[in-house]
């Protein structure tokens, strides 16, 4: 979140309520005294605790002062930036604590580094511990200790924005983009019909891209956060292309069809030599059953089911969860 | 009632003759049906006689498009560019070995209309 000394506002710490409020007059403070602070939050008021409705948990949140003297981490946000733009990934890490708190590094994934954290041995401990994290795309604070000293430092990972890319200009497809833009996906279009593939029909689509679709493909980045979707439903584009990512990290693929239209696709592609453990990665029919059977209802589903792959998700009702943990 | 295509249908689009691209063809054109996305790109070599001396296709096209790209291929082997030109569609059909329903017809031809609308291109 930012707060700005004129008293805006940009994002939000947590969902909402007393807490923000209370970050808010912090980060009011640490303007006003320019000196980073940690500060320690109980999630829910007193009333809440009292009545049991509060969430219950404590957060931790660091506040520090950006100005046009203190452009430091403008710098190094713009140099992750123009990283991830690239298709790279990288953490920004801050520590937390001690006499260097408020001090950052930027690692990105090629190993290159700006900034430090005040001393050589404690930037070497963290670039080495925050490398794993950065592939596994979360961020986390790490608590390090070396014969030195100890430091606290909040490893901030920033990855590529997850790709839809989706290969047939249809209906479902004007729909799956305008659901997937809010999510937060980068959405790729692609059809070899320039007729359906218009601006007019994905007015918000990131790329839109017409001509022999499976070479297209070929020509794009395929990474972990990457989702194939297939929605012509239509072998010659579905069978080239299947081909193609199966053999990629891409980390969904799912294909609009029935169930037998699927098994037909995927004998195709085992005759043609595709292992039994590539085809397991082909989800087909398309989507989480979420009972619905409209267009828009199919593109939810379709996008629940990116999603949920994405974060390894249950796939079960939150409530339902809640009663097996009894 | 599923479609009865013949075994040489089947066998070209499994198994495509001179599917890819060529280095630098003198000839080349993509062609695609606006509705169904059948989308073929024909490249072709010339010799100074105007003789064709290599022929490749490629593209995402469905069973019969891609099965006439391929048989359409070989048909045209060393053949002239004029020939190519007047070759009458009925040729390209009977070799397909299957009666090709009207619904079909642009996906069967798509494939020789992209080759003469090529040629056209170059001969101007």
């Amino acid at each position: 979140m930012w707060v700005g000394e004129g008293g805006d506002v940009l994002g939000a710490v947590t969902i909402g309520g007393c807490v923000d409020a209370y970050v808010i007059e912090q980060a009011e403070a640490v303007l006003a005294d320019q000196v980073p602070r940690l500060i320690a939050l109980p999630l829910g008021d007193e009333d809440a605790w009292e009545l049991g409705l509060s969430c219950a948990g404590t957060i931790e949140v660091f506040i520090e002062p950006c100005s046009a003297e203190n452009s430091q981490p403008f710098d190094l946000y713009t140099a992750l930036k123009s990283h991830l733009d690239k298709g790279g990934s990288g953490a920004l890490l801050t520590c937390l604590d001690g006499p260097s708190m408020g001090a950052k590094l930027l690692l990105l994934d090629d190993g290159t580094t700006l900034g430090s954290l005040g001393d050589p041995a404690l930037d070497q401990e963290v670039c080495q511990a925050a490398l794993s994290h950065m592939e596994q795309g979360l961020s986390r604070t790490l608590s390090l200790a070396l014969p030195h000293m100890t430091a606290q430092v909040f490893v901030e990972v920033h990855t590529p924005p997850a790709t839809l890319m989706i290969v047939g200009a249809s209906h479902v497809a004007m729909l799956l983009v305008q659901l997937a833009r809010p999510v937060g996906f980068h959405t790729i279009v692609i059809d070899s019909r320039p007729r359906f593939a218009t601006p007019e029909r994905f007015p918000a689509t990131d790329t839109l891209l017409v001509g022999i679709p499976s070479e297209i493909v070929k020509t794009l980045p395929l990474s972990s956060a990457t989702a194939v979707i297939l929605v012509a439903h239509d072998y010659k584009y579905d069978l080239p292309i299947l081909r193609h990512v199966l053999s990629s990290p891409v980390g969904y693929i799912g294909v609009l069809g029935s169930r037998r239209r699927g098994e037909g696709l995927l004998k195709f592609l085992r005759e043609d030599g595709v292992p039994e453990e590539a085809l397991r990665r082909v989800r087909v029919p398309i989507g989480l059953d979420l009972g619905g059977r409209s267009a828009p209802e199919i593109a939810l589903a379709i996008l629940a089911e990116v999603v949920s792959a994405r974060y390894g998700g249950s796939n079960l009702p939150l409530s339902q969860q809640r009663q097996d943990r009894g | 009632m599923l479609p009865q295509y013949s075994a040489t249908i089947f066998e070209h689009f499994r198994h495509p003759h001179n599917y890819g691209a060529l280095p630098a063809p003198e000839v080349a054109y993509e062609a695609v049906h606006p509705l169904c996305g059948d989308r073929i790109r024909m490249e072709l070599n010339v010799s100074a006689d105007q003789t064709i001396t290599a022929v490749r296709f490629r593209g995402d096209s469905c069973i019969i498009s891609r099965a006439a790209a391929s048989i359409l291929t070989e048909l045209i082997q060393g053949r002239t560019l004029q020939e190519v030109t007047t070759l009458p569609q009925e040729v390209l059909l009977t070799a397909l070995r299957t009666t090709i329903r009207p619904a079909r017809m642009k996906c069967a031809l798509l494939p020789l209309h992209a080759l003469q609308a090529g040629i056209a291109a170059y001969l101007v």
